[in-house]
């Protein structure tokens, strides 16, 4: 790679990349990343897309929570019972709508703390609708933010939300 | 900043001890270039290639090759692990740290994924938050506590189990020179050598032989689209330093040529660097028919006689490369 063809103008990722200087030396320069400078809005609309279809089928009572957030982290069964110390067949059976009814309360904390979100947000979807449709990137020009702040008790959350005064 | 987590981190916690070296030269001594497809792991959710060996040996290698003693441990007690950690920094020693990439807050949202291979160095501590330096970042970054222990200490593939390390001591001498054609043999060994089907040149064959079954493995075109398009963010983005490490491997060999004063090695470094040139059209082409949704046979045959070519190109390489080594 010539160096002059390696520049990326793309301030919000960079990354380094070893090239072939015009010295014809060969060495590192920082850089933007190719494909989140032209293709970033193309993976927000297919995550958007993903969730809210997610979403429909939860509404429905067609999925388990624990199905809509193993697709949005991408996991799949093994990894998601080694993350939450759950064995395999219990994993497959959250997600099985009429299973998931008689799930135990510490299985929904591991669950949780592995989906990085409060035990609440299992039963919960929040959602802003002067947010919507605004990029991830933009997020600081949302105009209503969601706090969520955890508590010392594990199943509670506060959930504050605010205007943002930027 | 650094191309890869590994290497830079390797290399700035060994510039810190004294020890003038380049990210490529760890790299290259430490056989870091590697080729594998895994479909069959249980753990990933869709099938995936690496460029790279795995987590850990490329410390490992440079370790048992180079005489450079690391101090490692790994916990069970998360705040041991913490206290150790602290326990360190406040001495002015930098430490590595294993993580998952996910929970490195300061990285773009965009970038995050679940991956227990990220490596960070822990450069100090104020309050609540630990100060970072991550390859991937431009500058110092900070994070919470509560984050990093949950980034040590995240479970799944490859988990980190809170895994660190630092340097203990750097021999006053390396002899590059005798290091240099052994770290090169083994990386065409990994590459050309006796080796699983989904290992090396034969890899990256099986890769793209395998890609044109994608569209069955997947939920919809959306779905297909992601996966296609993560060609590129592997090859490119994720810590390669582009063309899926070639280019930092080019730029290896380069350096070595100057230490054995080759002009051959130096010619092959040349070689290499156009290898990598292939690779990056290959993750253009990815990231295109990605966008576009232009996902027929097709254009998956097209994408799979690219990753062909790559094959043949490298096998030719290496063969090239053992006899050039075999010379030194």
């Amino acid at each position: 790679m010539k160096e002059k063809d390696a520049y990326i103008d793309y301030e919000p990722q960079q990354l380094i990349m070893y090239v072939e200087k015009e010295d014809g030396s060969f060495g590192p320069i920082q850089t933007g990343s190719y494909i989140s400078k032209n293709y970033l809005d193309d993976f927000w609309e297919k995550m958007l897309r993903l969730r809210n279809n997610l979403l429909e089928q939860l509404k429905k009572n067609e999925i388990t929570p624990v199905y809509f957030y193993k697709l949005i982290h991408d996991f799949n069964d093994v990894e998601l019972a080694r993350r939450t110390g759950i064995p395999v067949f219990k994993v497959k059976r959250h997600q099985k709508v009429n299973s998931f009814k008689s799930i135990k309360l510490s299985d929904l904390q591991k669950y949780a703390y592995a989906f990085d979100v409060p035990v609440s947000n299992l039963f919960q979807a929040i959602v802003v609708e002067d947010n919507e449709n605004r990029a991830e990137t933009d997020k600081n020009i949302q105009p209503i933010i969601v706090k969520q702040t955890r508590t010392e008790n594990p199943f509670l959350v506060i959930t504050k939300i605010e205007s943002n005064k930027k | 900043m650094a191309a890869h987590c590994e290497s830079g981190t390797l290399t700035a916690l060994l510039k810190h001890k004294g020890l003038e070296i380049t990210e490529p030269m760890i790299f290259g001594i430490g056989s870091g270039l590697y080729f594998g497809y895994l479909s069959r792991t249980p753990n990933l959710s869709f099938p995936m290639f690496i460029l790279r060996t795995k987590p850990g040996k490329l410390r490992k290698k440079i370790a048992r090759r180079t005489d450079i003693k690391f101090n490692t441990q790994r916990f069970k007690n998360q705040d041991k692990a913490a206290l150790e950690l602290d326990s360190l920094i406040s001495e002015g020693i930098p430490v590595a740290c294993q993580v998952d990439f996910y929970y490195m807050d300061y990285i773009p949202q965009w970038e995050r994924v679940h991956a227990n291979i990220h490596f960070i160095t822990i450069v100090g501590k104020e309050g609540d938050e630990y100060i970072v330096s991550d390859s991937y970042y431009p500058k110092l970054a900070r994070i919470h506590k509560d984050n990093l222990r949950k980034a040590r200490f995240a479970g799944g593939y490859l988990a980190p189990k809170g895994f660190m390390y630092y340097i203990e001591s750097v021999p006053e001498n390396i002899d590059y020179k005798k290091l240099i054609p052994v770290a090169i043999k083994n990386t065409i060994n990994n590459m050309i050598g006796v080796q699983p089907p989904f290992i090396g040149v034969r890899g990256i064959r099986t890769f793209a032989k395998k890609l044109q079954g994608w569209p069955q493995l997947t939920r919809d075109i959306d779905h297909l689209s992601h996966e296609v398009m993560k060609i590129n963010v592997f090859l490119e983005d994720q810590g390669t330093g582009g063309g899926g490490f070639r280019f930092l491997y080019a730029t290896f060999l380069r350096q070595a040529s100057e230490i054995l004063s080759n002009s051959a090695l130096a010619d092959m470094s040349k070689k290499m660097m156009e290898i990598g040139d292939g690779w990056r059209n290959i993750s253009y082409f990815a990231a295109k028919i990605g966008k576009n949704r232009d996902l027929g046979s097709d254009k998956l045959l097209e994408l799979s006689n690219l990753i062909h070519e790559r094959a043949d190109a490298e096998e030719h390489f290496y063969k090239e490369l053992r006899i050039v080594v075999s010379n030194i």
